[in-house]
C-alpha cells in the first residue's frame, strides 16, 4: 500500500531508492511508479540527493569483451524504437583493424603528390576508431574515394558515399561505393568545400532506397584543406 | 525534417556539425620533426618526415565535452542510436562497473549487472527525462537496482564469508571522500548531521546494497532498530537538505 501522507511516502521512496525494502515491497512501489507522480518525485529525489554517496564506490575495468556481449544483445532489437530490426544486423559486424601505418603511408603519398592548389582530403574512419578506413581528396571539382582497408559490406548490402555540407540540414548522396573500393566523382554538388562531412553507410543493394542514409553510418571524416 | 534518417547518422551528423569547421573530427598538422608526437598528451599522433622536413601528424581533435554528455547521449540512444549507446558505455562504463561490483562483489556477477544495464539503457532511454534530475544518477539507479536483484537472489550468506565485507562505510571520515561538488557538500554535511547509527544504515544501504537484515547482521543489532534508523534517517536527512 502506497502511503498518501507526504511524510510517509518519502520515507517509502527513500527506503526504496536505498534497496533495503522486501522484493515484493519494491515491486509493489515500481507498479505503483508508473500512475503515481508524487511517488515519482520522491524516488528522483532521494536517487539526485544520495547520488554522491555511489562515489564511494570506485571505479572498476570491465572485462575487454563485456561491450561486445552488449552489442550482441541490442543487435536486431530496436528497444522502444521504432526502427525496425532489420536495420541493426550490421552492429556485431567485426571491423577490420586496418594498420594506421597504411592508412598514414597513403596520406603522405597524396600529401607528397599535392598540385600547386591544395585539393581537400577526407580521411574516413570507424566512429570512435583510430585506423583509417578510406580515404577521399578532391581535384578538378570532382572527388575520388579509395579504400586503404579491407572494408566489406555485410552480404547482401552495399556501401553508400554522402556528403554533408558545413551548414546543411541533410546529407547529399554522392554515390554507391563499387566492390573494388574505389569511387570517382566527377562533380561534386555545389557547396560541397572545407568543413563538409563525408560518411558512409550501409544501405540495400543500389543504395538508399529514401535518398537519406537509412542504414547504419560506419564511416566518417571531414574534408580539410592540405 | 530528419524523418527517414538513420538514428545513427542523426547523432553523428549532429556530432559533426556542432563540432563547427573549427573542430573537425580529424585534422593534419605540421609539427616540427623533433616533435614526434602532438605536443598534447591527449592527442593520439603519429608524425613522419616527408621530403623538405616538414612532418605531418593525425591529431584527433577531443568532441566538445557538452556533445559527449550522458543527457545528449540518452536522447540519441532514445531516437535508436546505437553509436550513442557505445560512446556511454565508454564513458560510463568504468564508473557503473565499479557501482555494481561494490554490491555484488563477484566480478562474473557485476558483469552480467553492468551487460544487463546497457541493455535496459538501450530499451527505457526514452524514459529519461532531465526535468527529473541528471542523466548520471538515473543511470546509477539502474545499475544499483540491478545489483540488489542479483546479490538478494544469491543470498546473503554466500557472500558473508568475505572478510572486507562491509568494512569501509562504517567509518565516519569515508564521508569525506565524496566529491566537493555542490550537491555532495550538502549531503556531505547533512550526513554528518546524522547520529552514527542512522548514518551507518544508510550508507550500508545505498554504497554497498545491504538489507534491513543484512545491516542488522553487520551492526549486531535487532532488525527493528534498524528499520527505525534507516528511518528517522530518512527524515533527517530530508529536512537537512531542504532546508
Amino acid at each position: 500500500m502506497i502511503p498518501s501522507d507526504h511524510e510517509e511516502l518519502s520515507v517509502l521512496a527513500g527506503e526504496y531508492v536505498l534497496g533495503v525494502l522486501d522484493p515484493p515491497q519494491m515491486r509493489e512501489i515500481e507498479a505503483a511508479l508508473g500512475e503515481n507522480a508524487v511517488l515519482r518525485d520522491a524516488v528522483a529525489f532521494w536517487e539526485q540527493k544520495l547520488h554522491p554517496l555511489s562515489a564511494l564506490a570506485g571505479h572498476a575495468e570491465p572485462s575487454p569483451g563485456a561491450w561486445d556481449a552488449i552489442a550482441a544483445r541490442i543487435a536486431g532489437t530496436s528497444g522502444q524504437h521504432a526502427a525496425t530490426g532489420a536495420r541493426r544486423n550490421a552492429a556485431p559486424w567485426r571491423w577490420a583493424m586496418a594498420g594506421f601505418a597504411t592508412a598514414a603511408a597513403a596520406f603522405l603519398l597524396y600529401v607528397a603528390l599535392t598540385p600547386a592548389v591544395p585539393p581537400l582530403v577526407a580521411v574516413l574512419h570507424a566512429p570512435e576508431q583510430q585506423a583509417a578506413s578510406w580515404i577521399a581528396t578532391t581535384s578538378g571539382g570532382g572527388l575520388h574515394l579509395s579504400a586503404v582497408a579491407n572494408e566489406m559490406p555485410p552480404p547482401g548490402h552495399t556501401f553508400e558515399l554522402w556528403a554533408i555540407a558545413a551548414h546543411a540540414k541533410r546529407p547529399e548522396r554522392l554515390g554507391v561505393i563499387p566492390s573494388n573500393g574505389t569511387l570517382r566523382i566527377a562533380a561534386l554538388p555545389r557547396g560541397l568545400g572545407e568543413g563538409a562531412t563525408l560518411a558512409i553507410s550501409i544501405e540495400p543493394p543500389g543504395g538508399s532506397p529514401t535518398g537519406q542514409p537509412t542504414g547504419p553510418v560506419v564511416f566518417v571524416g571531414a574534408l580539410r584543406a592540405i | 525534417m530528419q524523418a527517414g534518417m538513420h538514428p545513427d547518422a542523426i547523432f553523428l551528423r549532429r556530432r559533426f556539425m556542432n563540432a563547427a569547421n573549427t573542430m573537425p573530427a580529424w585534422t593534419a598538422l605540421p609539427l616540427p620533426i623533433s616533435a614526434g608526437i602532438c605536443p598534447d598528451g591527449q592527442a593520439r599522433a603519429f608524425a613522419r618526415p616527408l621530403g623538405s622536413g616538414a612532418v605531418f601528424a593525425f591529431h584527433r581533435m577531443d568532441q566538445p565535452a557538452s556533445l559527449s554528455s550522458a543527457e545528449v547521449l540518452l536522447e540519441a540512444i532514445g531516437r535508436g542510436s546505437q553509436l550513442a549507446l557505445k560512446r556511454l558505455y565508454e564513458i560510463e562504463s568504468r564508473r557503473l562497473y565499479g557501482i555494481a561490483l561494490r554490491i555484488v562483489r563477484r566480478p562474473e556477477i557485476a558483469a552480467d549487472v553492468l551487460q544487463d544495464s546497457f541493455v535496459q539503457i538501450w530499451q527505457n532511454a526514452r524514459r529519461f527525462t532531465s526535468e527529473r534530475g541528471a542523466a548520471a544518477a538515473w543511470l546509477t539507479g539502474i545499475v544499483r537496482f540491478r545489483a540488489i536483484d542479483a546479490v538478494r537472489k544469491l543470498r546473503r550468506e554466500v557472500l558473508s564469508g568475505d572478510p572486507g565485507l562491509g568494512d569501509a562505510p562504517i567509518e565516519p571520515d569515508v564521508i569525506e571522500r565524496i566529491d566537493a561538488d555542490a550537491q555532495a557538500t550538502a549531503l556531505r554535511h547533512c550526513l554528518q548531521s546524522l547520529d552514527d547509527n542512522q548514518r551507518r544504515c544508510i550508507l550500508l544501504a545505498f554504497v554497498d546494497g545491504y538489507s534491513h537484515a543484512d545491516i542488522a547482521q553487520r551492526l549486531a543489532a535487532p532488525i527493528g532498530s534498524v528499520k527505525s534508523w534507516v528511518r528517522r534517517g530518512l527524515i533527517a536527512l530530508k529536512g537537512c537538505l531542504q532546508s
